[in-house]
Parts: C-alpha cells; sequence; structure tokens
C-alpha cells in the first residue's frame, strides 16, 4: 500500500486561502488538501502527515507571514529528509527578488506562482509538480493517471521503469 | 647721511656716481642705453654683467610654467638689475625689460673686482648702493611673506565657507530631488487611486447585484436560507477548519468526498440543520454549491471593501488635491497612515492611544510624510511580534504633542545628536529606504509648523520620538 500524498497549503490570510483551496478541489480526492496559517503551525501539521505515514507532495506557499515568513520555512524543510523530497512552490505577491533568490538557492524551491494567480496556472503548476514527485517517488503511475499527467506517466510504465509493481 | 643710518640716501650715492662716470672716460664707455620695451636679458639666461641704473626705469617680468606672465618689480634708478642671478652665478630667474629709454652702466662680472680697485673713490658708494638694493628687496620679501600668510589664511577661509557653501547647497538639492520625487509619487498614488476606484466600485456593486439575484428566491426555499447564511459567514483559520473536519465525519457518515467534507466544516450549525433537513429533497451537492456562492460573494464584498478603505486612506494621506495648509485634526493623518502601512505593521503589536487634541493649522500632507518616516524606521528594527505604540495628547491649550515609541534596540547614544542630520543613515546602501533624508526632512518639515522633534531611549529600552506642535489657526 503506498502511502498517502498531501498537498499543503501555506497562507495567513483566510479569504485567500479559501479561494486557494477552493481552486484545488479537483485534486482532493487523489491528493487530500492540507491547510495552515503559519508556517510553525504548517511545522505541526507536516509532523502529524507523518506520523499518519502520509507524504507532503506538494508545498504551496505565500512569502509574508506573521512569525517565520515561507521562503524561510521552505529553507527550514530542506534539513529534514522526509520533507526535502516535497516540491516546493512559492504562492506570493510580496517575495523580493533576494527573497526568492534565497529560495531557489538554499531551498530547491520548484515554481513562482505571482498572486494573482489563475486557475489555468495553479492547475497546470500542480499537475507538473506532483507527476514530477510521483515519478521520482517511482509509485505506480496508473494511480494517478486520471488527475496527473497522463502522457509522461504513460511514458514512464512504457519504458518500463516502474517493472516491479 | 643720516644719523643712526649706516646707508646713504640713494639719490645722494647716485649723484656721486653720475659724476665720477662723467669724469671718467673709461666709465663713460660702460654706460649703455636701452629704448622703451627693450630687453636687458631673458629669463634663463646666464649673466655675466650687471647693471647699475642711472635714468629710467626696468621691469622684472617672470613667465610661468602655465604661460601666464607676471610682472614682479620695477626698479628705478639706482638699482641693480641681474643682482640675484649675478650674485648667485644661477640663471636669470626674470627677464628685464626696459620701461622708457633708459641708461645704466653695465659692469662686467670680471672687471667688477677691478672697479673696485681702479677707482677706490667708487667702491663705497657701489657697495653702499648694493647694500641699500638688498635690504630693500628683503624687506619687501618680509612684507610680501607676510602678506602670503594672511592671503593663505584668508583662502583657507574661502575654501572653508565654500565647502560649507557647497554641503549646503548638495543638502539643499537632495532635499529638493527628494520633494520632487514625493510629488511625483503623490500625483502618482492620487492618479492610482483614482483609477483602482472604478474598477472596486464595479466589484462591490457587482456582488450587490449578484447577492440581490440570488436572493430573489424565495426566502422559505431552503437553497435560498442556506446562501444567505453562507453571506453572514466568515471564514475559519486552518486550525479551526482541521477540527471541525474531523467533527463532521461523526455527523455526516455519508459523505465521503474530503472536498465535500472541507466545505461542511466550514458551515455553522444552522447550515448544517438545512442540509439534514432536506437531505431527501435536496442533493447536498446543491446547497453546498449555494453556501459556497453566498461564501464567495461575502469575500469579495469583504475585499473589495478593503481595496476601497485603502484607496480612500491612499488619497487623504497623499493629499495632492490640497497642499495648502488648512485647520485638521492630526489624529486623522496618523489613521491614514496607519492603514496606509498596514502591510508594515501586520505582526507587529500596535497600541494606538489618540487622545482628544485641538484642531490646528498645518499640511496634513506633509505631516503624515513624518509619521511614516518613524514608524517605517521603527518597523525595520522590530523583529515580528515587536511594540510600537503611538499616542496623541495636548499640553496645556498650545501644544500637541505626538509620542511615537517602540520596544526595539533603541538608538545608540553616540549616534543619538546625528541622527537627523541630511545623508545620515544606518541602513546599508542599497536598502529600500536608504536616502538617509527620511529623519532630516521631518525635521525640517515640524520646524516648518513650528514645532520641533526630540529623539531619546527609553528607561526600559527602545526608542521614543516626541514631536512637539504649537496648536494655531489658519
Amino acid at each position: 500500500m503506498e502511502p498517502q500524498i498531501y498537498i499543503l497549503v501555506v497562507e495567513d490570510e483566510l479569504e485567500v486561502m479559501d479561494a486557494l483551496v477552493n481552486d484545488l478541489e479537483k485534486f482532493e480526492d487523489t491528493f487530500p488538501v492540507e491547510t495552515a496559517n503559519t508556517s510553525e503551525e504548517a511545522k505541526r501539521v507536516t509532523e502529524q502527515i507523518y506520523e499518519s505515514g502520509g507524504e507532503v507532495g506538494l508545498i504551496l506557499c505565500d512569502h509574508v507571514l506573521p512569525g517565520e515568513n515561507g521562503v524561510d520555512f521552505l529553507i527550514s524543510l530542506q534539513s529534514d529528509d522526509r520533507s526535502q523530497k516535497s516540491r516546493k512552490v512559492l504562492v506570493t505577491g510580496q517575495a523580493g527578488l533576494e527573497d526568492t533568490i534565497q529560495a531557489i538557492n538554499n531551498a530547491d524551491l520548484n515554481y513562482y506562482i505571482a498572486k494573482p494567480w489563475t486557475r489555468e496556472k495553479l492547475h497546470e503548476v500542480v499537475v507538473d509538480e506532483l507527476t514530477e514527485y510521483v515519478i521520482k517517488q517511482e509509485y505506480d503511475p496508473m494511480k494517478f493517471m486520471s488527475v496527473l499527467d497522463s502522457i509522461r506517466l504513460a511514458d514512464v510504465i512504457r519504458s518500463g521503469r516502474i517493472t516491479d509493481r | 647721511m643720516k644719523k643712526g643710518t649706516i646707508i646713504n640716501d640713494r639719490d645722494v650715492t647716485l649723484r656721486f656716481i653720475r659724476r665720477a662716470i662723467d669724469e671718467t672716460e673709461e666709465l663713460r664707455e660702460h654706460v649703455v642705453s636701452f629704448d622703451k620695451d627693450e630687453v636687458l636679458f631673458e629669463q634663463g639666461c646666464n649673466l655675466h654683467h650687471l647693471y647699475l641704473l642711472l635714468e629710467g626705469s626696468v621691469r622684472l617680468n617672470r613667465m610661468n610654467k602655465d604661460g601666464t606672465s607676471l610682472d614682479l618689480l620695477t626698479l628705478e634708478n639706482g638699482h641693480y638689475v641681474g643682482l640675484v642671478a649675478f650674485a648667485t652665478g644661477n640663471k636669470s630667474i626674470t627677464s628685464a625689460i626696459a620701461n622708457e629709454h633708459t641708461s645704466a652702466l653695465k659692469i662686467e662680472q670680471g672687471e667688477f673686482e677691478q672697479y673696485m680697485n681702479d677707482h677706490p673713490r667708487l667702491s663705497h658708494p657701489l657697495q653702499q648702493l648694493m647694500v641699500s638694493n638688498m635690504t630693500e628687496r628683503f624687506m619687501k620679501n618680509v612684507v610680501l611673506e607676510s602678506k602670503m600668510h594672511s592671503l593663505n589664511k584668508e583662502l583657507e577661509q574661502e575654501g572653508e565657507q565654500l565647502k560649507k557653501a557647497y554641503q549646503q547647497l548638495e543638502e539643499s538639492h537632495q532635499k529638493l530631488v527628494h520633494q520632487e520625487k514625493m510629488a511625483t509619487l503623490g500625483e502618482l498614488v492620487a492618479g492610482f487611486a483614482h483609477e483602482v476606484n472604478n474598477p472596486a466600485a464595479a466589484l462591490l456593486r457587482s456582488s450587490e447585484a449578484l447577492k440581490e439575484n440570488f436572493l430573489n428566491l424565495e426566502q422559505s426555499d431552503p437553497r435560498a436560507a442556506i446562501f444567505s447564511i453562507g453571506l453572514d459567514s466568515e471564514p475559519l483559520s486552518s486550525d479551526e477548519q482541521r477540527k471541525r473536519m474531523i467533527e463532521i465525519h461523526n455527523r455526516f457518515p455519508w459523505v465521503a468526498e474530503r472536498s465535500t467534507i472541507r466545505k461542511l466544516a466550514q458551515m455553522p450549525d444552522s447550515a448544517h440543520k438545512i442540509i439534514q433537513e432536506n437531505r431527501k429533497k435536496i442533493p447536498i451537492e446543491t446547497l453546498t454549491q449555494q453556501f459556497e456562492a453566498g461564501k464567495f460573494i461575502h469575500n469579495i464584498q469583504v475585499a473589495s471593501e478593503r481595496i476601497a478603505n485603502l484607496v480612500r486612506s491612499l488619497k487623504s494621506y497623499s493629499r495632492q488635491d490640497n497642499n495648502e495648509a488648512e485647520m485638521m485634526d492630526i489624529r486623522e493623518g496618523i489613521k491614514d497612515t496607519i492603514l496606509i502601512l498596514t502591510n508594515r505593521l501586520k505582526f507587529l503589536d500596535v497600541t494606538l492611544d489618540l487622545k482628544e487634541i485641538p484642531s490646528t493649522c498645518g499640511k496634513l500632507g506633509e505631516l503624515n510624510q513624518v509619521w511614516t518616516n518613524i514608524i517605517v524606521n521603527a518597523c525595520d528594527v522590530l523583529e515580528n511580534g515587536g511594540k510600537l505604540s503611538i499616542s496623541t495628547y495636548s499640553e496645556g491649550d498650545y501644544k500637541i504633542v505626538v509620542a511615537i515609541s517602540d520596544n526595539g534596540p533603541g538608538i545608540p547614544p553616540e549616534i543619538l545628536p546625528r541622527i537627523f542630520e541630511p545623508n545620515f543613515t544606518t541602513k546599508n546602501q542599497g536598502a529600500e529606504f536608504g536616502l538617509g533624508l527620511g529623519l532630516a526632512i521631518s525635521n525640517e518639515i515640524i520646524r516648518q509648523h513650528g514645532g520641533f522633534i526630540k529623539a531619546s531611549n527609553k528607561e526600559e529600552g527602545g526608542a521614543c520620538f516626541k514631536i512637539i506642535l504649537p496648536v494655531k489657526d489658519c
């Protein structure tokens, strides 16, 4: 049995969080969405996910947060093997060039979505990043064909990279 | 011969020499004459003779390295010409040019001693003249030296004054540039605010219309009822939402999809009641959709109201329409400033204690700049959760005090006396607000309003800025 893969959203403005989560609805059946308003809460939530045997496949994170900011939070995830492999995306209108460079260099940032986002862009990024995650972790592609990038997943199956499942 | 002087009167000596020349054939042969502007010798040549001027005058001219020429000295009869080069054997440092028709006794180098021996009665007067020439030049030199000294002093002082004037010019230039920037920024903000107002109004009106469309349903209809609940609902924090999602599991065991559970978790109990009562008649999806519609319209309204508020503050903050002094309540400006700086103040613990103060005459836009400068400085040194407190009160009937203090690291005592100087900044170059003019300009603005700023450190730590303004009518 493969572990449950979660999407974690970190955003402090409740209305914005509402809109983000609503836009992620179509992924929820495969990738449950967890939410946090601060990076501290996010750390608690990820810990709970790990304890229940789950994994965090994708983190969508705002930059300006009360307490530790988004970029520092993403950097802190690099020191833990379990969270280091998570795909990381900044969703923000306020990260300056310096912060962004920091995130790319030190947090292995995978994508930057500027606010306001569009649903199409958000879906595209989520699909790309989770597809990458699933392939890297060598999980059974068949399970994700309906929600993720079916063409890339089919390629993986054809090339026989995953044979023992 | 004057008593007490060892040097004879030059004219007397000269007369004696002239007479000797008249009487001696050999000496007469050595008298040469020059026309006006004729050159006796050139700067830089080796002189093998010396002239004693008998009649007329000669100017000594020096060509400087930069190509300018300078008349140094005019020598009249009784003076030697070429004395320095002759005596030292060095190249002449000047040219000698006749000012008018001039005659002189030309004394060859080798012959000088000879003269003295051959014409013993000449030897004394010639020596006399030489000493008097030397003495005169030496005295001139002394006078020149002291003149030069005082000139240097003057130059130095003028240099200092120039430096100061330049500094002031530079400062006022920077202030002007800053003011210009602020004015441009103000215009930009006013224009921007105006433009944003339109879409914000459209948002507000459209969501209002949308709301009415939904509400047109019969109020007894559960769809209308649950929509209304959605309209009034406030979003939950993610923690609360998580807790409520667990409750939902028990309350709606027949709902499996996590996204639906999340939506149910956001609803108040009254909405759950409607869903449960109508479970058989209306699909749960329809009712959650209705609730969501209400919730999103609510979110649109909250967000567009926030835009409208920001725009309103931005407009009154920048006050482009009116930069005249007017009677005003300073507290309004402080409130606007705080709203404009929401983004910076969001994670600070801000305490406002704005006590009743009388209205006074001033420029609201400029004063807002002062509050902004001081508050932004505080934000820069405060960590998340830092304390900022702003208070206003009046002292007697004629003084208004605005106090802005924080619990940050305070101002190092060694720089405290300098913080209002232009270009004084502790921020790194390249920082966003690195001009170093903020406090200098604030100080200037308050001064123009007839008040003053006091900066100090509190005993319990942190910096405190007190702005004292007079109460006056326009």
